[in-house]
């Protein structure tokens, strides 16, 4: 029986209401005055037309100017009872508000050597990584792979063993995250540690075991600046305007005092 | 005074009953360091980069993404920026709205952000203070879409906004000034991430027309080049998919060549293939001119369900019934199969070729996910869905029960999120990966799709084929014959061979079956024959074309899969043993893996529940080819 009275709307209704009634007794009569002039008339106007194309009539107008105010007057009285406190959604709107402001800032223009200064400090992201140049050969079965090795190392010419297979019989400057993408992950790993200029294996992949010869291995290469100033440019446009964003936040914490209370 | 409160606590017990617990939302910022593929510039001789192959290499993209720009994606939810897109395709890391991190196992090579040009970045704005369209009542509702909106509240939004979009009023926050910076910002953002040789990014947007009746016409528009029109023509400008294709048409003309790829056929309740223009007329051949010079590809697959084909229209295809969303797009209503499935366009346009000499449905196919998230979902195990907060969840999506059934007794949410697939990558044969080399491949149609998996598929056809195991196969089948997308004349009769290959995802389960799917046009009728061509385990059976059962099977408890059946690659040639040279025919490859798990039954397994027996506990990923035509000759 009080389960079925809980859920009743019309109980939350008036006790609810009740208690905003004694709220409102018990503070002191602060209320703002709400005015309305031409300025908020025009703006109302202008609003108008904005939505509907049309230009508003009188009557429109007071109408309109009339439903503004029975809204302001709700939401005067709303903030008056502090409504707006504790609410997690006037709260995330309110500093999705200020990230907006935070944001629109135009950030200046860059010294003289910036963008040089950006590129040498951040040089890893503009660095091409360890790459390999490579033949290999395709079996199904480890044990064919092995034999083979065998054969291989023993004389007889690489260009007779392996098994057809869509993969091309060579790839050249390829990442580990390329060999990854073409031979399942994990593959890069097992080829990393293996020496230039011999027939290795068997290395697994995701279709089956592979020797590999291992043509060259092209160390980390540094792009040129020239080449890829535009590029630069545009990370270090972004990475200004993260900090700027942190600045802002960070101002703003040293105007608050924080305290952390513990147990 | 009374009046006041009465009203302050009606206003109050909204509030309260829209309450949600607050959720970290922490991906809004750019991410401020480069991938490493973005300064993978290779310095090549000449205009060629250090991939190129005359023999094509695969490349495996996704054209069909939405950012914080597009209006549903804002709703759902989404923050995330072109930017962000593109930086996950090439492997970085995004943050869901919901608060998890999302990366690919392995990047993709191409893509795609594809928000929708009708409002495009407007809803957005409406959250910006300093925007004029912020004062819009409908930007009020904006407010209610920070993490801490549920997604039922997210679901009523969008209704509404929806709605909205619907009227002539919906025109007063159509602001052209903050669509131009939204498509100027997509453009820019494309062309930064755009890296010749390494990783290629589409200038695109969808274009979202309806029919009355909300039957689906949904395109994306893909340009070729670095630049595009001013403002993407949108729903707004015009609802008939014609005038989209008289905007390309004018495009072009001036410079900017685009192709238009239309997405879920499967919620057109028959309005994508109808055989009548927007206007009612019968097809003819100024139509189906205007339509191939427009639209070469249709996206076969995708997360809103898969458009190959419905069981009722191939009631002999046992793989037919395969990640079927029967509803029109983002409604409860039911969507009619007869004109809303490729494979049955396809038939269609042969019999209008053979009966009146012209062919609008003559598209190559790929995948996309349309993912919502700035994110491609194709992984069943690792899967996220596409709607932002609104399915972010297996209780959500109908794949984990809810925490107390219903009043009325159900277990899960009643959503339609549970018909959806972790689905849909476009796949290319193309010579180097750079913007032209892939988009002329989607002019050849030399495209194929998989419903996630990174499947490959080769396919020619022609009179003068090497032999399937020939160690220069495929220079000579180029030189012999056509691949997929291509035409081929019958030539005297002959009946043409056929190659076909398919290779697994090493990174994915092994290969059951390969197939051939024949569709062909007879007594003003239209007819399809399903062939197994190659099998993981034993040999086709000549009279059914059916492979043995190779044993593969699913442990749903765990996902585990049965070790050692399957393939690595199947490959075979083949001649139709019912030729007829007097039939106008097409030909496209089904490649089929073992079965896995379905992102519901790894859903489950994860919350340690069931999978909902209500949905299938496995699937069996694919490819499809593009197919190639067959015309007798005259």
């Amino acid at each position: 029986m009080p389960g079925i009275i809980l859920k009743q709307p019309l109980f939350w209704f008036i006790g609810i209401g009740a208690l905003l009634f004694f709220a409102d007794n018990q503070l002191a009569d602060t209320r703002n005055e709400i005015i309305i002039n031409d300025a908020l008339r025009s703006r109302l106007s202008a609003l108008w037309t904005t939505q509907t194309g049309l230009t508003a009539s009188e009557a429109e107008l007071d109408a309109l100017t009339d439903n503004w105010l029975r809204e302001e007057v709700m939401y005067q009285e709303a903030l008056r009872l502090g409504l707006d406190q504790e609410d997690s959604i006037v709260r995330r709107r309110l500093i999705q508000k200020l990230g907006f402001i935070a944001e629109s800032e135009p950030l200046p223009a860059p010294k003289e050597g910036d963008v040089e200064s950006f590129y040498q400090s951040n040089i890893e992201n503009y660095t091409l990584p360890i790459r390999y140049s490579f033949q290999h050969k395709y079996f199904r079965t480890i044990a064919t792979a092995e034999t083979a090795l065998t054969q291989i190392t023993s004389g007889t010419p690489a260009q007779n063993f392996g098994e057809a297979s869509m993969l091309n019989p060579s790839y050249a400057y390829r990442s580990a995250l390329d060999l990854n993408a073409t031979f399942g992950v994990g593959f890069a790993n097992n080829i990393a540690s293996l020496p230039e200029g011999s027939w290795q294996g068997p290395v697994q992949s995701g279709f089956g075991f592979h020797l590999i010869l291992i043509n060259t291995i092209h160390p980390e290469q540094v792009t040129p600046l020239n080449l890829i100033e535009e590029q630069v440019f545009q990370d270090f446009q972004r990475s200004r305007q993260l900090q700027t964003r942190d600045a802002y936040i960070e101002n703003l914490l040293e105007e608050y005092r924080v305290i952390v209370e513990t147990q | 005074m009374e009046k006041n409160l009465a009203l302050l606590a009606f206003v109050l017990l909204v509030a309260a009953c829209s309450e949600a617990p607050d959720s970290a939302n922490t991906n809004s910022l750019p991410r401020a360091e480069p991938s490493i593929s973005e300064t993978n510039t290779e310095i090549t001789n000449g205009s060629r980069t250090a991939g190129y192959s005359n023999n094509r290499n695969a490349y495996f993209g996704d054209l069909h993404v939405h950012t914080m720009y597009s209006f549903d994606a804002f709703i759902f939810g989404t923050t995330s920026s072109p930017n962000d897109a593109y930086e996950f395709a090439k492997g970085g890391v995004i943050t869901h709205p919901a608060g998890f991190d999302m990366q690919l196992q392995v990047p993709l090579d191409f893509y795609g952000v594809t928000d929708h040009a009708t409002y495009i970045g407007v809803l957005r704005a409406m959250a910006d203070p300093n925007s004029d369209v912020s004062s819009h009542p409908m930007a009020e509702g904006m407010d209610r879409l920070d993490a801490s909106a549920t997604p039922e509240e997210r679901g009523a939004k969008f209704r509404e906004v929806l709605e909205f979009l619907r009227t002539p009023e919906a025109n007063a926050v159509n602001d052209p000034n903050i669509r131009r910076s939204a498509w100027a910002d997509i453009i820019a953002t494309a062309n930064r991430h755009n890296d010749p040789g390494n990783f290629t990014a589409f200038i695109g947007y969808e274009y979202t027309a309806t029919t009355p009746d909300r039957g689906n016409l949904h395109r994306n528009v893909i340009f070729r080049g670095d630049s595009a029109p001013e403002l993407p023509l949108s729903r707004t400008d015009t609802i008939n998919p014609e005038d989209l294709w008289d905007w390309m048409d004018a495009n072009r003309e001036q410079g900017f060549e685009s192709l238009a790829i239309p997405h879920n056929s499967n919620g057109s309740n028959g309005a994508m293939f109808a055989l009548t223009d927007t206007s009612g007329r019968p097809l003819d051949d100024a139509y189906s001119d205007q339509r191939m010079r427009n639209e070469p590809l249709v996206e076969i697959t995708q997360v809103k369900g898969t458009s190959d084909t419905h069981p009722a229209l191939s009631p002999n295809d046992e793989w037919a019934d395969f990640e079927i969303m029967p509803l029109r797009i983002a409604t409860n209503l039911y969507s009619e199969p007869n004109g809303s499935y490729v494979r049955q366009a396809f038939l269609n346009g042969l019999k209008l070729q053979a009966e009146q000499g012209f062919n609008p449905f003559k598209f190559g196919v790929i995948g996309s996910s349309d993912s919502h998230n700035a994110t491609y979902a194709g992984e069943e195990h690792d899967y996220w869905s596409k709607v932002g907060l609104r399915d972010s969840d297996g209780v959500l999506r109908g794949s984990v029960p809810l925490p107390e059934p219903t009043a009325d007794g159900e277990r899960y949410t009643d959503t339609y999120f549970d018909t959806w697939s972790a689905a849909g990558l476009a796949g290319v044969w193309a010579e180097e990966n750079t913007r032209e080399s892939i988009y002329d491949a989607f002019r050849r149609k030399e495209t194929f799709g998989t419903s996630g998996t990174r499947m490959k598929v080769r396919f020619f056809g022609g009179y003068d084929l090497p032999s399937a195991d020939d160690e220069d196969m495929i220079a000579k089948a180029y030189a012999g014959g056509v691949p997929m997308g291509g035409d081929l004349i019958n030539e005297e009769g002959a009946s043409p061979s056929f190659i076909a290959w398919i290779a697994k995802d090493p990174n994915g389960a092994d290969l059951e079956r390969l197939q051939i799917i024949k569709g062909w046009a007879e007594g003003g009728e239209i007819r399809e024959e399903i062939y197994d061509i190659a099998c993981s385990g034993g040999d086709v059976n000549p009279t059914t074309h059916r492979c043995p059962d190779n044993g593969a099977r699913v442990d749903i408890s765990d996902c585990t899969i049965t070790d050692g059946v399957g393939a690595a690659e199947l490959k075979s040639g083949w001649q139709d043993p019912d030729y007829d040279p007097e039939q106008h025919a097409l030909y496209y490859v089904r490649g089929l893996e073992n079965p896995t798990c379905r992102w519901s039954t790894w859903d489950a397994i994860r919350a340690g529940v069931e999978p909902n027996p209500d949905l299938y506990p496995t699937i069996q990923e694919r490819v499809w080819s593009s197919p190639i035509w067959i015309t007798p000759s005259q």
